[in-house]
């Protein structure tokens, strides 16, 4: 399950950022990946919702501090849903 | 939904890099919500239609700051168009903000049109204003709209007083977001996630519509669009196949299931009566397609509505090349309708340009989709588009008159032709501009004046001499055909052709030898012993690469791209032959460019 999501989730990086070579850990961060600014954060999150077919909330967007929480989130959705 | 307009690939698109020959545009994109995303949208949906769009991006909420400073970076930027993007969400919030809305919608249009009209001053730039998307909000059910201080009704307010006070000005374009969002459904309109974190104006998914409209609404001003409906009959006009089931058992009628059919018909009969042409492409007996026009009283079309009619069994691109040839439009602007996918497809393999929307199954579903792709985007309406239609069928009298009346001369002669030629007045600035923006192959230049300019030259009095030409004949009225710009320079005696333009369905009548000795005789009038011209070719005007050497002047220079510059001397000018009589009741003549005390009294008194 968990390698699942950091596999499609990487995809939809590379997608987002148009960089083949982006390379994802739990701890990576906005601050690792160029061009990852406030504009590309939405556009993410948009690629995410669509690819994974879940919603986030406005304030799960904004706790989002790292893949890490990304991926978590998407996996509690997932079961959920 | 209009097909390819994925937010994603349009991004990647963005990224991609843009070939330097590609003709630019700029675009300044100022709005109260945020612009990045729809700028990266629209740099890619211009780049799809060959355009490489260069986009100033106003600050966020910076609108008035921007547009009242002369010295802004805005106006340092140059723009040909300012698209203003005002929402919902903004206007929202000052509404709340707000003990008493007596007065709101009118004062939040004040400060709008105080940007317009500083834009106007200070740049020549087409506007493109949006309308405010709905609100999604209601507080008092379907009694909203009777609150006239509930939020929606100022919304609504604020909206047609938009339309009217835009329609004042010249040069203001709308971008109706009420009714793309109406079209969408507020529900999946709205992203209120979306706002909150990024002040995006609506749901990602719907951001390309909103720059495609843009880019719609640009390319129209540009002289793109479609003039003329080719369309198939059986099944398409009708259900059921003439030759098979007879005039009266096709299916059409406003009622039982030839009411699809009717519906298509009703369309494309006000399409007609808008100014685009229809004409039939069909497989089929000549005299068995004729028949339902001649005998089924259920036909909203009439053999009339159709400038061509072609009904035989060659291949459909080779009629629509011909049907293309007799009207003289370009490819580009023909639409072609036809329920039969093997159809369709050979047109789209053989004749590229021609749009060939894909049609849904159930007759009932098209005219929605025709609407949802957007495909009769214009940017003015004027007396001569409802005359369009008829001005075609006159031309097909008339190439049949020439046919027949064997001696060329003789045959000008009979036409009684009449023309009028002035200096631009108001009244026909909206047709000049649309004439301006939609010849492509009589056009010596291509440049796109647009409405501001053309103004600007207008009351030039001593700068420019802007006329245009009107003609008649005994067959009907041509309206406004063609517009010639001259620039009178005192000091080296010349008289510059800046722009040159005709119609093509008035061609080898006699108006370009009528303006020649025009324009001579303007030159003698003013004691300016040269006059030059220039061409500029594009991908469409070839057809006039070499206009002015059957008039005597020579070619002084050619450049590089292929431009060349023409002169002569106006004593060496052999006034050309023709068959046009001036009209005799000609109020505003272009001499009075320079005797400027007339010039100011007509003015007056028009």
């Amino acid at each position: 399950m968990e390698q699942v999501i950091a596999e499609r989730l990487t995809d939809t990086f590379r997608d987002v950022f148009g960089d083949r070579a982006i390379q994802l850990t739990r701890s990576t961060t906005a601050n690792d990946i160029k061009g990852w600014d406030s504009l590309m954060h939405i556009n993410l999150i948009v690629a995410v919702e669509r690819e994974f077919k879940v919603r986030f909330t406005t304030a799960e967007v904004m706790s989002l501090l790292n893949v890490g929480d990304l991926a978590d989130t998407i996996a509690r959705k997932v079961q959920k849903g | 939904m209009r097909p390819n307009l994925d937010y994603f690939q349009l991004l990647a698109d963005a990224r991609r890099e843009i070939p330097s020959d590609l003709k630019r545009l700029h675009v300044a994109v100022m709005s109260d919500c945020a612009a990045q995303h729809l700028i990266l949208l629209l740099k890619a949906l211009f780049l799809r239609r060959g355009i490489h769009a260069e986009i100033y991006e106003g600050p966020f909420d910076g609108i008035d700051f921007d547009a009242r400073n002369p010295g802004s970076a805005l106006y340092a930027f140059e723009p040909e168009y300012v698209v203003i993007i005002n929402s919902v969400q903004m206007l929202r919030d000052r509404f709340y903000q707000r003990e008493e809305v007596a007065s709101f919608s009118l004062e939040s249009l004040q400060r709008m049109a105080v940007i317009w009209d500083s834009i106007r001053i200070n740049s020549n730039a087409t506007i493109i204003q949006s309308t405010f998307a709905p609100p999604v909000e209601r507080f008092f059910g379907n009694y909203d709209r009777s609150v006239k201080k509930s939020l929606s009704s100022v919304v609504a307010d604020l909206n047609s007083m938009v339309v009217s006070e835009t329609g004042k000005r010249q040069g203001i374009l709308l971008l109706d977001l009420e009714s793309t969002a109406a079209r969408i459904g507020l529900n999946s309109w709205f992203d209120e996630r979306m706002w909150t974190l990024g002040k995006s104006l609506c749901s990602f998914a719907h951001l390309p519509l909103v720059a495609q409209n843009v880019v719609d609404i640009v390319l129209a001003t540009q002289g793109y669009g479609i003039k003329c409906v080719v369309t198939d009959l059986d099944n398409t006009l009708w259900g059921g196949v003439v030759g098979d089931d007879g005039p009266h058992g096709i299916r059409i009628g406003a009622h039982g299931d030839g009411e699809p059919f009717y519906r298509v018909q009703c369309f494309l009969r006000e399409l007609k009566r808008r100014g685009i042409v229809l004409a039939v492409c069909s497989k089929n007996e000549y005299a068995a397609a004729l028949k339902p026009f001649q005998e089924n009283s259920e036909m909203v079309l009439q053999l009339n509505d159709f400038v061509a009619f072609v009904a035989n069994w060659n291949n459909k691109p080779e009629n629509i090349r011909t049907i293309q040839q007799t009207l003289n439009i370009g490819l580009d602007s023909i639409l072609f309708l036809d329920d039969n996918r093997f159809e369709r497809e050979a047109v789209r393999a053989m004749l590229p340009a021609v749009v060939v929307p894909e049609l849904p199954e159930d007759t009932a579903d098209w005219i929605k989709t025709l609407t949802d792709l957007n495909l009769f985007e214009t940017v003015s309406f004027s007396a001569e588009d409802k005359l369009r239609s008829s001005q075609y069928v006159q031309e097909a009298r008339r190439r049949t008159a020439a046919e027949t009346a064997g001696n060329f001369e003789e045959f000008l002669r009979s036409l009684e032709m009449t023309i009028e030629v002035s200096r631009f007045i108001p009244e026909h600035i909206g047709r000049i501009v649309q004439l301006l923006q939609r010849s492509n192959q009589f056009n010596l230049t291509t440049r796109r004046h647009n409405e501001a300019e053309c103004a600007a030259m207008m009351r030039d009095v001593r700068g420019w001499i802007p006329l245009y030409a009107k003609l008649a004949d005994k067959y009907g009225d041509h309206g406004l055909i063609s517009i010639v710009i001259l620039k009178p320079d005192h000091g080296s005696g010349v008289l510059e052709i800046k722009d040159w333009l005709m119609s093509c369905r008035v061609l080898t009548r006699g108006v370009e030898e009528y303006l020649m000795n025009y324009v001579f005789e303007q030159a003698r009038e003013m004691n300016l012993p040269m006059v030059r011209g220039t061409y500029i070719p594009t991908s469409k005007n070839r057809m006039v690469a070499e206009f002015y050497g059957p008039f005597g002047f020579a070619k002084t220079h050619v450049a590089p791209d292929g431009r060349s510059e023409w002169a002569l001397a106006v004593s060496d000018y052999k006034t050309q032959r023709h068959f046009l009589t001036a009209e005799a009741d000609q109020t505003v003549c272009a001499a009075a460019s320079w005797k400027e005390e007339r010039w100011n009294k007509s003015s007056q008194n028009a």
